[in-house]
């Protein structure tokens, strides 16, 4: 690959969202470009992340992060800087999902059913948990609290593609609700309440499963 | 549990609901006090409160499966084929564009 090197330390969120960034990707030329590698690099490991729990195939995650670099770049000069970047990127990263979504022949539920039913199987053999004794307080097994940790990360896959992009944004990714509801284009309230579905639809997800796993 | 448990605090269903504001410091004050009293008794809803916590501080999901490396060189490949981040051949060919002086 003939591309730019890396030439200067590859830039965190906080950098990325500063008007001094903004600035170097908006130049014109090589300090324009250089800055875009730099903000690709330094971004591409969460918005994958976000799309990969949206989306199954690798191939497709990688089209659309593709999808979302070249959006970004088509819209900068029109960026307003009312939000941050990477929330607006994320919303573009959204949009592209959606649209990816809208343009599959199965319906969300179909999606989703088809996840529940591979998630059962792989999860059959996790680890009883019994609860907790102390409020507030993790287990003392140090297996269990993996087996929980575990089981959560399925039960996010689990999740309606709706309440898994909130959950995804709020949660995993440290959102504040305004910023997510901008993303998904709802109200701070209905993130709210969405969110809170969500961490719902977690908890029990897991309870189930933990209350037909076999006792160890 | 006793009848006047019931009556003192909350159903489980309710103290549930009352889990993100719980978590979001916003239970008024005697809300918060029905909310504790009602987990004081019911194991049920304290491992409910504990797997509640566990989703909602899920920011260690986010390292969970890093990007595959042959991801960011693809992409980088990729832009750089639509003239978005260039090369280093066009960096060095490169001079910023400067204003001609006035006659």
């Amino acid at each position: 690959m003939g591309g730019m090197k890396p030439s200067q330390s590859i830039p965190d969120f906080e950098e990325i969202n500063s008007p001094e960034f903004l600035a170097m990707l908006l130049a014109k030329g090589p300090p324009g470009q250089r800055a875009f590698a730099r903000m690709v690099q330094g971004t591409h490991d969460r918005f994958l992340g976000f799309i990969r729990r949206q989306l199954a195939s690798q191939e497709e995650c990688l089209e659309v992060l593709q999808e979302v670099y070249l959006a970004v770049h088509k819209g900068l000069p029109g960026f307003a800087g009312k939000s941050k970047l990477t929330t607006w990127i994320f919303s573009l990263a959204h949009h592209k999902i959606c649209d990816r979504i809208a343009d599959r022949d199965r319906s969300h539920q179909e999606l989703t059913e088809n996840r529940e039913a591979s998630l059962s199987t792989e999860t059959a053999g996790a680890e009883r948990w019994d609860g907790i004794t102390a409020w507030d307080a993790a287990p003392d097994r140090v297996s269990a609290r993996n087996a929980v940790e575990g089981l959560i990360g399925k039960a996010i896959e689990a999740l309606p593609e709706h309440a898994r992009q909130v959950y995804q944004l709020r949660d995993v990714e440290g959102m504040s609700g305004e910023e997510t509801a901008e993303v998904m284009g709802i109200t701070p309230e209905n993130v709210r309440v969405q969110l809170h579905r969500a961490r719902r639809q977690i908890v029990e997800w897991v309870q189930e499963k933990m209350a037909g796993a076999p006792k160890t | 549990m006793s009848g006047w448990f019931y009556k003192v605090t909350y159903p489980c269903e309710k103290v549930r609901e009352f889990m993100y504001d719980y978590l979001d410091d916003s239970l008024p004050t005697i809300t918060s006090i029905r909310f504790h009293l009602h987990l004081n008794g019911c194991v049920q809803c304290r491992e409910y409160l504990f797997l509640y916590k566990k989703a909602a501080d899920a920011k260690s999901f986010r390292k969970e499966n890093p990007a595959p490396e042959e991801f960011l060189a693809s992409t980088l490949e990729f832009l750089e084929k639509e003239g978005i981040t260039g090369s280093e051949d066009d960096a060095a060919d490169w001079e910023p564009e400067t204003k001609e002086p006035a006659p």
